[in-house]
């Protein structure tokens, strides 16, 4: 059996898919971490059963509770456990009498200040009786496609094709808050935690296949087995990009130093190159890694290296220019024909060069031609789009006619955007993401983002041919 | 003998550590070509090793106690006769008595003298995390003040190889710049194939430099080896 078999088999996609969950340490106070996780499960609409478990209460939030969870009278597939960690082992022991196939062990006091011995017991029990489970030490887990929201976490997480995948608790459960004020959509969302049983690689596994995630962005501190991360990232990147947030980049490890190679190797640099290898892109914040993971929700990939910018400004045409040079992307050359086909769509005094410049005068129609020209001709394979605010446009509308355009000719490249300007940009760029058109307000981040999709491409490539020579 | 012998011998006497006619023995045995050289118990033994392989010649104490030869004046190049020999050997002693009285001797290195070529250094280390990897960079102040090195996990394969020795800022250098002759880079990634194969199959080397290596227009050889074995 191959891992990825064994991961679906082996009960972890009942983190995600569970018919029932018991929460196990369910609370009657608001506030309490027991209580908004259940809610959090109700409000969003989970729409399996869910089952309170407390000794203590009768009735929590209009669901019936029960003392154990061994008296739950259906079958139970994910167990949320928040109850001081010394309790734990008992509730998971019943948890595994019961049948649970999964957990999700919130309570702290682990491995985290020390007590190994604890987080080892729980791994036995749940070895034992084949449970897999996330934590100890997190905030929970979330799952767009079976409206599970598992999390003390905020409750209106917007779904999406993104897998959030968190190390850190406090940062996760911010950056969740952050994805619905950016209006980011998420397919699912795991706190790892201490990482007792389940870690970034066997969700990478289960992730590859999940036909609801098309990226996974990781924030990781550290990892247990790099090795065995490298594996399952290489193959899960190959069908769909992993996007990481290694923090501790300034971190030197303390290494005995008796080489000169030794002297040069920072802990940090291994990470690195061990991304770079198996294809994962490191982004360096947290801005970069959800402006790559949009891109990559909606951009189909490029078929070739020629990229064009169009702009109506000089100013952001240059910026742009100068960011695709940093990143590595490779500004067309136009050749006459084409530059002959871009001067229809400016004035005498716009530049047909790339970056295409329509000037400032340019509207709705200079903007749906230019785009015609660059969409339809097969030489082109993906366009950066630019707009400076000007008083002849307006850039909702503008967002509109462009969404038309791309629609017409069926999402067949790469397109970035990027709006500089005020709050009727702001509107315009929301249009366009509605419009599956990743937008931006700066052109170095709209650049960034494609030449991620790039690097993903370039290094799927390399990494099949070698895979062919073996 | 074997690598594991090699290993196994140096670990029995209780070094972590591989003299460096060991070390580069290693690499002859993984293919990778090292200078020629050998070691001398007694002077007359090394006017007869330097006669065999021809002057001028480099002499470099070995001992268990002596890591790092050149800081105790452990180390002569471009010795041309028999008679710079006998100095260079006496004056090699003194030094090393001097700066390091208690250190035991067991001989000196002579070792071919090489011509000048392009000075590039390979690498191993073993990272807790994801285990060996090799490192690439040009020699002297490029890896001294710039740090400009590339890494990779191993194994790595030719096209690997190769696209490390691409990443490093030097790569112009090594291309051939103004006239200069281009470097050997095949065989320079063989070499680096051939060590990401000798840290695999190794367990106990923890950390190792070929530096410097010399980069000829044809070929490469290896001109000072240090394996640090694992404690």
């Amino acid at each position: 059996m191959s891992q990825e078999e064994y991961n679906i088999k082996s009960n972890i996609n009942y983190l995600f898919f569970p018919k029932s969950v018991a929460v196990i340490g369910a609370s009657r106070s608001p506030g309490k971490i027991g209580h908004e996780i259940l809610r959090n499960i109700i409000e969003y609409g989970y729409e399996g059963k869910v089952y309170p478990v407390n000794p203590k209460a009768d009735e929590i939030l209009g669901l019936k509770c029960y003392k154990s969870v061994l008296e739950i009278p259906d079958p139970v597939d994910l167990a949320v456990i928040s109850i001081p960690a010394k309790y734990v082992p008992a509730a998971l022991e019943e948890c595994g009498k019961k049948g649970v196939k999964a957990a999700a062990i919130i309570s702290s006091g682990f491995k985290e200040i020390g007590n190994v011995e604890l987080e080892n017991k729980i791994v036995e029990i749940a070895r034992k009786y084949g449970i897999r489970f996330i934590g100890p030490n997190i905030f929970g887990v979330f799952s767009a496609p079976s409206k599970l929201n598992a999390t003390f976490g905020p409750t209106k997480v917007l779904p999406g094709k993104i897998a959030f995948i968190t190390q850190s608790g406090a940062l996760g459960i911010a950056l969740m808050g952050w994805t619905i004020f950016a209006g980011i959509g998420l397919s699912a969302v795991v706190s790892l935690g201490n990482k007792a049983d389940v870690d970034e690689a066997d969700l990478l596994e289960y992730f590859v296949y999940d036909e609801h995630t098309k990226v996974v962005l990781i924030y990781m501190e550290g990892l247990n087995n790099g090795r065995r991360f490298m594996e399952a990232a290489t193959k899960c990147s190959l069908k769909k990009p992993v996007i990481v947030i290694k923090a501790g980049r300034s971190e030197r490890g303390a290494r005995a130093v008796a080489s000169h190679t030794g002297s040069l190797a920072g802990s940090d640099v291994f990470y690195d190159v061990a991304f770079k290898q198996c294809g994962v892109l490191r982004a360096l914040n947290v801005e970069e890694a959800f402006d790559w993971a949009r891109a990559f929700t909606e951009l189909p990939e490029p078929k070739g290296d020629n990229v064009v910018i169009i702009t109506n400004g000089g100013g952001i045409g240059v910026m742009a220019t100068d960011a695709c040079s940093d990143y590595g992307l490779n500004l067309m050359e136009l050749p006459e024909d084409l530059m002959n086909e871009f001067r229809k769509c400016m004035p005498p005094f716009g530049s047909p060069k790339n970056p295409v410049d329509l000037t400032g005068q340019a509207a709705y129609d200079e903007y749906t031609k230019a785009l015609e020209v660059a969409l339809s001709d097969d030489r082109i394979h993906s366009i950066i789009l630019l707009f400076c605010q000007t008083a002849v446009v307006d850039p909702p509308k503008l967002s509109e006619v462009i969404a038309d355009v791309v629609k017409k000719y069926g999402r067949c490249k790469p397109i970035v955007a990027c709006y500089i300007g005020g709050e009727e940009c702001q509107k315009g760029m929301k249009i366009l993401e509605q419009n599956g058109i990743p937008s931006y307000p700066t052109p170095e981040r709209a650049v960034s983002a494609l030449a991620a999709v790039y690097r993903w491409v370039k290094w799927k490539k390399k990494m099949l041919k070698k895979l062919e020579v073996k | 003998m074997t690598p594991r012998e090699l290993i196994e011998k140096a670990l029995k006497e209780g070094r972590t550590w591989l003299y460096e006619d060991e070390a580069k023995l290693l690499c002859s045995l993984y293919g990778i070509p090292v200078a020629k050289s050998k070691v001398a118990k007694s002077k007359e033994e090394a006017i007869k090793i330097a006669k065999e392989i021809g002057f001028p010649i480099v002499m470099k104490i070995v001992s268990p106690d002596v890591l790092h030869k050149s800081d105790v004046g452990g180390v002569k190049v471009n010795v041309k006769n028999e008679d710079e020999l006998l100095k260079a050997y006496d004056e090699i002693m003194s030094n090393v008595k001097t700066r390091k009285p208690n250190a035991r001797i067991v001989g000196i290195l002579i070792q071919e003298m090489v011509p000048q070529a392009t000075e590039v250094i390979i690498g191993g280390i073993r990272d807790p995390q994801f285990g060996p990897a090799v490192m690439f960079g040009l020699g002297g102040i490029f890896v001294e003040i710039f740090r400009d090195v590339s890494f990779r996990i191993v194994p790595v394969s030719v096209e690997d190889a190769l696209e490390m020795i691409s990443e490093i800022k030097g790569y112009e250098i090594l291309k051939g710049y103004r006239g200069t002759t281009p470097a050997d880079l095949d065989a320079l990634a063989d070499a680096i194939v051939k060590t990401s194969k000798m840290l695999l199959e190794n367990e106990e080397i923890d950390q190792l430099d070929l530096n410097p290596v010399f980069v000829f227009e044809k070929g490469i050889k290896v001109i000072d080896a240090r394996v640090i074995l694992k404690k």
